[in-house]
């Protein structure tokens, strides 16, 4: 639903903006193409690759670990597992409701969802390449700790 | 050939695994082609409609209205209009980097941009409803609750350890030099010069006396001015 609203925005405003001057619609189109060529170059062998780690990992391990018995480690595996992976959110929760059904841990499950959305070391080249390497690192790294803290706050919450 | 393999690194890799695992198991072989395809579609929907709007931004809004909306002036509202935007994008953190690239370059602060970053990963709307659905209101609402305040202080501490200039990374010689000619470009990274982004293509004007007319965003006062350096 989200994608056919952002659709139709950006053709609407494509609209607008040849209605009101063809060279700039021209040449900020020709950006968004330089733009999406770039992105999808660099992202596309980053998506294949956790694809395959997914299919070769099976969720049985990232249950166990997010399981573990162990308020304080469950959450750390879940933040280190979220980090590495970078899944659509609409796989990702169904994925996390499953686990928690299933008797992994709510601090687990907290910090998988946190840093899967915000920490990417998968995408950590593209990152450098748009913001640099002292930026990329510090944002992954205290969005890292983040994680954990939301983490621990929502046991102390629920 | 050494240089075309090391750029796509990555790719190399994956393809490298892929064909390992293909002669290996060939069932995690299709399982890792199908997982990648849910992936690809995902982007192949979101990111043109994203990188188009981030052009639009690019060529219609003047500097002026990102820095007082998004610059380090900007106060409390700034936040909350960057929490705002973030939360009702659509896409991956991935589809944010170039968004949030434009509005750097525009003016926006360090701060403002970690905040569209991190919302746009993980305080999406439309993604609260499937939350709710899967995992319960306490949870999506308790989660909510602490990343808002979490995120707007994420974006202080980065913006207190990094600075504007540090954005650029430090690897080339006569960077002062390469820097002044990559200020004149608009800094959109769009790579249609031929170029990975602005930084490689000012390279390649002060080291290989480069054509000065690759720029596709830039327009003639840009063209003008890289003609008036170093000659």
């Amino acid at each position: 639903m989200n994608t056919v609203i952002l659709l139709s925005a950006s053709v609407l405003a494509v609209g607008v903006s040849y209605y009101k001057d063809q060279m700039k619609t021209k040449k900020s189109l020709m950006m968004a193409k330089g733009m999406f060529l770039n992105t999808a170059g660099s992202i596309i062998g980053i998506l294949m690759l956790i694809g395959l780690m997914l299919a070769i990992i099976p969720p049985e391990v990232i249950k166990d670990l997010l399981g573990n018995s162990s308020l304080l480690l469950s959450g750390f595996y879940g933040a280190v597992i979220g980090a590495i992976t970078i899944i659509p959110a609409f796989i990702a929760f169904p994925l996390a409701s499953s686990l928690f059904e299933s008797g992994a841990n709510l601090v687990g499950i907290a910090a998988f969802i946190t840093t899967l959305t915000m920490v990417g070391i998968a995408t950590l080249p593209i990152e450098i390449e748009h913001f640099g390497k002292k930026f990329a690192l510090v944002r992954n790294g205290l969005s890292f700790l983040l994680a954990l803290l939301i983490a621990l706050g929502m046991v102390i919450i629920l | 050939m050494i240089e075309t393999i090391k750029k796509n690194k990555i790719n190399v890799i994956t393809f490298l695994a892929y064909g390992i695992v293909f002669f290996y198991n060939k069932d995690l072989f299709y399982k890792g082609l199908d997982n990648s395809w849910g992936f690809i579609r995902e982007m192949i929907e979101i990111l043109p409609a994203v990188m188009i709007i981030s052009g639009l931004i690019g060529v219609w809004v003047p500097k002026e209205m990102i820095i007082k909306n998004f610059g380090k002036d900007s106060g409390l509202k700034g936040k909350l209009i960057s929490v705002f935007i973030g939360s009702v994008s659509a896409g991956p953190i991935y589809a944010a980097f170039p968004f949030a690239q434009t509005l750097l370059t525009k003016g926006a602060s360090i701060s403002n941009i970690v905040i569209i970053i991190s919302s746009w990963a993980v305080m999406k709307i439309p993604m609260l409803i499937v939350e709710v659905k899967f995992l319960g209101f306490p949870f999506a609402a308790s989660r909510y609750f602490l990343t808002l305040p979490g995120i707007i202080l994420l974006g202080y501490l980065v913006n207190k350890f990094v600075h504007k200039k540090d954005e650029l990374i430090n690897t080339e010689s006569d960077l002062d030099e390469i820097i002044k000619i990559e200020e004149i470009l608009p800094g959109f990274n769009c790579g249609v010069c031929g170029y990975k982004n602005c930084r490689a293509y000012a390279s390649a004007i002060y080291r290989k006396s480069e054509e000065k007319d690759l720029c596709g965003p830039g327009n003639a006062e840009v063209i003008k001015a890289l003609k008036s350096i170093n000659s």
